[in-house]
């Protein structure tokens, strides 16, 4: 843990300078990805070693299958409304995995939790691959998947190394906030942007003479049009 | 003498707790219901919940009362919590009219402050009931303003992340005040919660 501090910090103090470094900030540690990473090594931590191991082997497989059929799940993500403009909502939809395994508690968890690292892979997959703003260069591929498997395995085993009892209660807690955030997340991306609504029309007197003063005043001609479809100017005669 | 260190040090951890309250009681616009303009990113959806007095002390006394009923309830509550407040959530995203929001949200406060001061131990369910109506209050309240936000997921993600750690430090304040003076240091903190809901009924009636 403390080694992956070290790394944080460096990588911050390279953010001003190196641009990859920057990047990496700005994506692989984005909340949305960072919150799904937890909340995957979390579940991991609950469980025993032999689960927590087969869940990162289910994690790597889903990168993988993420990446192979990125194309069909692109088309079927494709159809959500807003689903484009918010990254195709890979955060609610791993999230929601990772939440719904969590939250009926410890007996459920080794069975529901495969499923969970499976989704939250292909997400992950689909997530690297909107983001990368190379050419498939793989520094820009291999880089986030190496820091989701760091930080999955760091929380794991630090939940691991100190087991309490009271580690189940926070699991569920988490699994109700994921499940929270990926249904408000996806909720508020659905809705469209709405504007503030605009202030009420004042209806005393001196706004009444304001808008008679206003009638007085001739209206402005209205801007002219392009005379051609797409904004081309007409050209000037010879 | 380690009973003296202990009393001392639960004295401190009291009076702190107490003295973070009387700020939050202090006179001042009561803005957690309120985002202005386009703004609001993660940073703003996690401080939302901090800076806002009504709904820190609700969700506070959410993870307090858990704590204090103990057994199941220590979970089920907060994880309940979330979970209805996204229900009044997206219907104030769909702005479906609900009256008397601001008078919600300040009852749950009294009503959650009176429940821990006179530590009632209602059924599980009567509990549950009673935190949907007041999640519903509190997530229709967000909800609504949510579009509004520039970034309306990573204001989500802060403003659930902010509530969660708020349970998670009323349930860990209630284990720790459980035991002390026989749980009055926990039924005293509610008694000023229930303050704290007056402050805000009053004026919330008086706007109706």
């Amino acid at each position: 843990m403390a080694l992956g501090l070290l790394g944080v910090i460096a990588i911050a103090l390279l953010a001003k300078e190196n641009p990859f470094a920057r990047w990496i900030l700005s994506a692989v540690f984005a909340p949305e990805r960072l919150l799904a990473q937890f909340g995957l090594g979390v579940a991991c931590g609950l469980v025993s070693a032999r689960v927590s191991g087969a869940a990162l082997l289910l994690f790597g497989l889903g990168i993988v299958a993420g990446s192979v059929g990125q194309d069909w799940l692109l088309w079927v993500l494709y159809n959500v409304p807003e689903g484009p403009t918010h990254l195709f909502l890979t955060g609610p939809i791993a999230f929601l995995a990772i939440g719904l395994a969590l939250i009926p508690g410890a007996r459920l968890l080794p069975w529901l939790l495969p499923l969970a690292a499976i989704v939250a892979g292909a997400m992950l997959s689909l997530a690297i691959m909107l983001t990368d703003p190379s050419l498939h260069d793989p520094a820009f591929t291999w880089t986030p998947v190496l820091a989701a498997f760091w930080i999955v395995a760091a929380v794991s085993l630090t939940l691991q190394a100190f087991r309490h009892g009271w580690f189940p209660i926070f699991g569920r807690i988490l699994g109700s906030w994921l499940v929270a955030i990926g249904l408000l997340y996806g909720g508020a991306s659905l809705m469209p942007i709405l504007r503030p609504p605009p202030p009420p029309t004042d209806t005393s007197q001196e706004s009444t003479r304001g808008a008679e003063m206003n009638r007085t005043i001739p209206a402005l001609p209205a801007p002219q049009q392009p005379e051609f479809p797409g904004g081309i100017e007409r050209p000037p005669p010879p | 003498m380690q009973c003296v260190h202990k009393a001392g040090r639960y004295m401190a951890a009291g009076v702190s707790v107490v003295g973070c309250f009387l700020f939050y009681l202090l006179p001042g616009p009561a803005a957690a219901h309120i985002i202005q303009g386009a703004q609001g990113g993660f940073g703003s959806g996690f401080a939302h919940p901090l800076t806002g007095p009504d709904h820190f002390l609700a969700m506070f006394a959410v993870g307090l009362w858990g704590a204090q009923m103990g057994g199941r309830q220590v979970w089920t509550l907060p994880v309940a919590f979330p979970l209805i407040m996204v229900v009044g959530g997206v219907i104030g995203m769909l702005g479906v009219p609900l009256p008397a929001i601001e008078i919600g949200v300040a009852l749950s406060i009294l009503a959650l402050g009176l429940a821990i001061a006179l530590a009632w131990r209602p059924a599980e369910w009567i509990a549950l009931i009673l935190i949907a109506y007041f999640a519903l209050c509190h997530g229709y309240a967000h909800g609504a303003e949510l579009p509004l936000s520039a970034d309306p997921a990573d204001y989500a993600i802060g403003f659930v992340l902010a509530t969660g750690m708020i349970h998670l430090f009323g349930i860990g304040v209630g284990l720790g005040l459980n035991k002390p003076m026989h749980g009055r240091l926990s039924r005293a903190l509610g008694a000023l919660i229930g303050v704290g809901g007056i402050y805000f009924l009053v004026p919330a009636l008086l706007a109706a």
